[in-house]
C-alpha cells in the first residue's frame, strides 16, 4: 500500500487549474507524490572540503524544497570512498562513513521542514571524481580527452565489489538519516555511465563485455540498496538515453534503452531520462538548443519501460511538461537550473504568479563555476548559494527618516533590478531613461543569434517586481543636470550603459563606421564586407548575426582570444559557430588605419596587414562618466552600476543593481 | 593604406624560422643539462629515448579533442597521420601525408628536416636523432590508441639522418 508523506491539496492554487497534470500525484514505488515536480541533484559546491555538510548547503536545500511545494527535493549527489575517487566536486558532500549522518539528517529535516520529499543521490563521479586526489578510478584506464580531468586507474575485480557496496552502505546512512527516495546517479560520465558505456568499459570480468555485462555492477548496486533501505523506500536512477559519445565509440541509443530495461527489470522504481557527457561534442543545455527539444527521449524511454519516468533538460518552462505529461510522454518534470536561478520557481507556477519568476538564461555558469572548484553561482540570481546569508535579502528601511527619494538613470538590467530592491525596502524609486522602453542595450543584444532572445526573461521579471513593489518610470525623459536639480534626490544611480569607443584612426563622421546598437536592432546599413571591432560577447553576437546573413565578417580585438567574457561552458559553442559562419578573428590586435575600403591590421607584436571591408562596427565599450560631477556638485549619494561602471555582461549588471539596491 | 606586403611578410617569416630553430636548440640544451644531471655513466641514447617517450605521451594526449571516429577507420588514420605531420611541421619539417596501401595505413613523408642540422650544431649522433623520432612518433600513439580503442602502430621505413634521403613512416591500424 503507497503511502503519502505530506498532505498537499492543491485546489486553491491557480496553477494547479492551468497545469492540472503538473500537480497530480503519482506512485513512485511505495510512494505517493503529491505532485509531478522534481528538483533533481544538483552540486553546488558549498559544503566542507572534507564532505560535511555546512548551513549554506541546508539553507540552499531549503529554499528548493520550498519551491517544489510538496514534490521530491533532491541533495547534491554524495561521494562514498574514504580514499575519495569518486569526489569530483570539491564542495560535494560525502557519505563513506557515519560520522556524516548528523549533517546529512540537517538537509533532510529541512527539506521535510518545507513538507517536501526528501531525496538522497548516490554519485560516485568516476571519470570526473578525483577532485582533491591524483588519480582517479573506472572501470578501464581510458585516458582522459580534457585534461582539466585526473588520469584514470583501471579498478580490481576486488574494488569494484567494494565500490557497489559503498554504494549500499552509503544508501543506509541516507535512509538512517531521514531521506525517503534514493537515487543512482548513472549520467554525464559518472562511474555508472563508465562501467554501462563501452567506450570507457573494457573489462573482460563479468563487470565487462556486452551491454548485460556492463550493466552488472549497476544491477547489484540496485539490489543491494534496494535490499538495505527496505520497500518503504522507491530507489530510482539517472540513465544516460543518449551519450552523443560516436565519436569516441560510446554506446547505440539501443544499447542505452537496454541499460534502461535492464534497470528496471533489476527493480528500480523510476529512471529519469538524460543525454550527453561532460565529454560530449554536442550542446544539450546551453541556450541555443530550443526548450523542449530533447523531450522526445523521454518518450522513447516511455516506450520501452513501465515504471515512471523523469526529465530535466531544456524545460524550463511548465507547459512542456504539462502537455508531455498529458500526453503519457514523461511522468515527472525535473528541474536543475531552473531551480538555481530561482529557487521558488514550480511554487510560482502553482500560485499563478509565473511572471514573478526569474528564468535561467542557460548560459551554464552556474557548471563553469563547479568545475574550476568555485561555489554556485548564478549569472542571474545574486542570491543563489547566499540563502544562508540575512545580509543578501532585502531589509525594510525601518526608520521613516532614513526612505529616500531615489533617482535612477537608465532603465537597463543594472537599473531596474536596482529599482525593485530599493523600493521593496521602503525607499521611493523613480527610473529615468531617455528611450521610450525598458531593457537598455538588452533590447538590442537580445537579437544576437542563438538563443539570446531569452536574455530578456531578465527584464521581464524586472518589470513584473517593479511594478509590484511601485516604482515609477519615467521613460522618454533624458536626465540633465537641470532636472537633477530640480528633482534633487538623496540618492542617484548612474545606470546609463556604456560610452563606446572612437575607431583608432578613423573620421568620427565616416558613415561606413556603425554602432553595434543600430546593427543589430536593422536601423545601420551594412555591407557585405564588415569589420567588426571588438573580440568580446557583444561583437561575436553581431558578427554572428551578420555571417549567419552571408556578410563576410571579420573581428579585430584587442583581447588575447575572442570572447574572453564569455564563461568556459558556454565560450566552445560560440568558437564553433564562428567557425561554421566562416568569422575570422584576428585577436590580440588593432586597428591602425582606416581607409577607402578597408582596414590595417596591427598586431601586438607590430606586424601589419590590410582587411577589406566597407562597413566597420563598433563593438568596444568604455565606462560612462556622464552626470557624474552633476550628481555630486548637487551632494546626492552617487553610485554607479552595470556597464556605465564597468563594460561588462548581464549577469555583471544585475549583480551590480541587487548590491547597490541593498546598500541604499 | 600604406602597407608594404613584402616587409611585412618578411618580418613574419623570419620570425617563425627563428622559433622553428629555436624549438631543436633549446631541446639539445635542454639534452645537454640532462645528460649532466644523469651523470657520466647515463647513456645519452636511453636519456634521449625517455626524454621523447614523456613528450610524445603529453602531445598525443593533445591530440584527442582534435581526433573522432565519426567517419570511420580510413578517415580516423588519415587524421592522426595529419596530427603527426603537423607538429612535425611546426618544427621546421616539409611533410605530406599519403595513403598506404590499406585503408587503414597512412605514408608520413618528409624531404626536410630542421632535426639533423641543428643535432650537427651541437655534436648529436644521428642515429639518436632517427630514433628518437620513431620513438616520439610512437609515444604519441598510444593514448589515442587507448581512448580510441584502436591499436595504432607505426614504422619507421627511412629516415634522413641514416642518410636515406627523406623520412618515411608507415602509420597504420593493428588488427584486433
Amino acid at each position: 500500500m503507497a503511502k503519502q508523506l505530506f498532505e498537499w491539496d492543491y485546489a486553491s492554487y491557480p496553477g494547479a487549474k492551468t497545469y492540472p497534470h503538473l500537480f497530480s500525484p503519482i506512485e513512485i514505488g511505495n510512494l505517493i507524490v503529491p505532485n509531478r515536480i522534481k528538483y533533481a541533484a544538483t552540486e553546488d559546491n558549498l559544503n566542507q572540503h572534507d564532505g560535511f555538510v555546512t548551513d549554506a548547503d541546508v539553507e540552499y536545500m531549503r529554499r528548493r524544497a520550498e519551491g517544489v511545494v510538496g514534490g521530491l527535493c533532491f541533495m547534491q549527489g554524495v561521494y562514498m570512498d574514504p580514499a575519495r575517487k569518486g569526489q569530483g566536486y570539491v564542495g560535494q558532500a560525502a557519505a563513506w562513513d557515519d560520522k556524516y549522518i548528523p549533517g546529512l539528517k540537517k538537509i533532510a529535516d529541512a527539506i521535510h521542514s518545507e513538507k517536501a520529499v526528501a531525496g538522497f543521490q548516490l554519485m560516485d563521479c568516476g571519470r570526473v571524481g578525483a577532485v582533491e586526489v591524483p588519480v582517479g578510478h573506472g572501470p578501464s584506464a581510458v585516458p582522459q580527452r580534457l585534461r582539466i580531468f585526473k588520469p584514470m586507474a583501471e579498478m580490481t575485480n576486488a574494488e569494484v565489489k567494494e565500490m557497489i557496496q559503498q554504494h549500499v552502505d552509503a544508501a543506509k546512512r541516507g535512509a538512517e538519516a531521514g531521506f525517503d527516495v534514493m537515487e543512482i546517479s548513472g549520467i554525464v560520465g559518472y562511474l555508472i555511465s563508465n562501467f554501462i558505456s563501452k567506450y570507457t568499459n573494457r573489462r573482460t570480468d563479468e563487470y565487462g563485455g556486452d551491454i548485460r555485462g556492463r550493466m552488472q555492477a549497476v544491477v547489484e548496486i540496485i539490489q543491494g540498496v534496494k535490499e538495505a533501505v527496505g520497500p518503504d523506500i522507491p530507489v530510482g536512477i539517472r540513465l544516460c538515453s543518449e551519450e552523443l559519445l560516436d565519436d569516441v565509440g560510446g554506446n547505440t541509443p539501443e544499447e542505452s534503452m537496454e541499460s534502461y530495461k535492464i534497470s528496471e527489470e533489476a527493480g528500480v522504481d523510476y529512471i529519469s531520462c538524460t543525454l550527453g557527457w561532460q565529454e560530449s561534442i554536442f550542446p544539450v543545455i546551453s541556450r541555443d538548443i530550443p526548450q523542449g527539444n530533447w523531450l522526445y527521449l523521454a518518450k522513447r524511454a516511455k516506450e520501452h519501460v513501465k515504471v515512471p519516468v523523469q526529465m530535466a533538460y531544456r524545460i524550463f518552462l511548465p507547459q512542456f511538461p504539462e502537455e508531455a505529461i498529458s500526453k503519457g510522454e514523461l511522468d515527472m518534470w525535473e528541474i536543475c537550473r531552473s531551480m538555481i536561478a530561482d529557487p521558488l520557481m514550480p511554487k510560482k507556477v502553482a500560485e499563478g504568479r509565473e511572471e514573478e519568476i526569474r528564468h535561467c538564461v542557460a548560459c551554464n555558469l552556474c557548471l563553469a563555476r563547479l568545475f574550476r572548484d568555485a561555489p554556485m553561482t548564478c549569472y542571474i540570481s545574486p542570491v543563489c548559494a547566499h540563502e544562508h546569508d540575512p545580509a543578501f535579502f532585502p531589509t525594510p528601511v525601518e526608520d521613516e527618516d532614513d526612505k529616500k527619494e531615489v533617482m535612477i538613470v537608465g532603465a537597463g538590467p543594472a537599473g531596474l533590478e536596482c529599482a525593485y530592491v530599493a523600493a521593496q525596502r521602503g525607499h521611493d524609486v523613480h527610473v529615468y531613461d531617455k528611450r521610450e522602453e525598458i531593457g537598455g542595450t538588452l533590447n538590442e543584444a537580445s537579437h544576437a543569434p542563438y538563443g539570446d532572445e531569452e536574455l530578456m526573461t531578465c527584464v521581464d521579471f524586472q518589470k513584473t517586481m517593479c511594478e509590484k513593489y511601485g516604482v515609477e518610470l519615467h521613460l522618454g525623459t533624458e536626465v540633465t543636470e537641470e532636472l537633477i536639480e530640480e528633482e534633487a534626490p538623496d540618492t542617484v544611480i548612474l545606470a546609463t550603459g556604456p560610452v563606446y569607443k572612437k575607431v583608432p584612426g578613423a573620421d568620427e563622421n565616416a558613415k561606413n563606421i556603425v554602432n553595434v546598437l543600430d546593427v543589430l536592432s536593422g536601423k545601420g546599413s551594412v555591407g557585405d564586407k564588415v569589420v567588426v571591432w571588438g573580440n568580446r560577447k557583444p561583437g561575436i553576437g553581431v558578427a554572428l548575426k551578420l555571417a549567419k546573413e552571408g556578410k563576410k565578417v571579420t573581428i579585430v580585438g584587442e583581447e588575447k582570444s575572442a570572447g574572453f567574457d564569455i564563461n568556459p561552458s558556454f565560450k566552445w559553442r560560440y568558437m564553433i559557430y564562428l567557425r561554421q559562419n566562416g568569422v575570422t578573428a584576428y585577436n590580440d590586435c588593432t586597428i591602425d588605419e582606416v581607409g577607402d575600403g578597408g582596414i590595417v591590421v596591427k598586431t601586438f607584436d607590430g606586424h601589419r596587414f590590410p582587411v577589406e571591408c566597407d562597413t566597420i562596427i563598433v563593438t568596444e565599450r568604455e565606462a560612462n562618466e556622464s552626470l557624474k560631477s552633476a550628481v555630486q556638485s548637487e551632494g546626492a549619494e552617487l553610485y554607479v552600476v552595470g556597464d556605465a561602471l564597468v563594460p561588462r555582461n548581464l549577469s555583471s549588471a544585475v549583480h551590480d543593481g541587487y548590491r547597490i539596491g541593498l546598500r541604499i | 593604406m600604406p602597407v608594404n606586403a613584402e616587409k611585412e611578410i618578411t618580418k613574419l617569416w623570419k620570425a617563425k624560422q627563428g622559433a622553428q630553430g629555436e624549438i631543436c636548440n633549446t631541446y639539445y640544451r635542454w639534452r645537454d643539462f640532462a645528460l649532466g644531471l644523469a651523470g657520466e655513466n647515463a647513456d645519452p641514447m636511453n636519456v634521449a629515448l625517455d626524454a621523447a617517450e614523456a613528450f610524445g605521451r603529453y602531445i598525443g594526449k593533445g591530440m584527442l579533442p582534435r581526433l573522432n571516429l565519426l567517419k570511420g577507420d580510413e578517415a580516423f588514420i588519415g587524421m592522426v597521420a595529419k596530427q603527426l605531420a603537423a607538429t612535425w611541421a611546426n618544427e621546421g619539417a616539409v611533410v605530406t601525408v599519403e595513403p598506404g596501401e590499406k585503408p587503414t595505413e597512412a605514408v608520413i613523408r618528409c624531404k626536410r628536416d630542421t632535426w639533423p642540422t641543428a643535432a650537427k650544431t651541437f655534436d648529436v649522433p644521428m642515429e639518436e636523432v632517427a630514433r628518437t623520432r620513431e620513438k616520439l612518433f610512437e609515444s604519441m600513439l598510444v593514448d589515442p590508441s587507448v581512448f580510441f580503442n584502436k591499436p595504432l602502430a607505426i614504422e619507421m621505413q627511412k629516415a634522413i639522418p641514416r642518410g636515406e634521403g627523406e623520412w618515411v613512416f608507415k602509420l597504420y591500424m593493428k588488427e584486433q
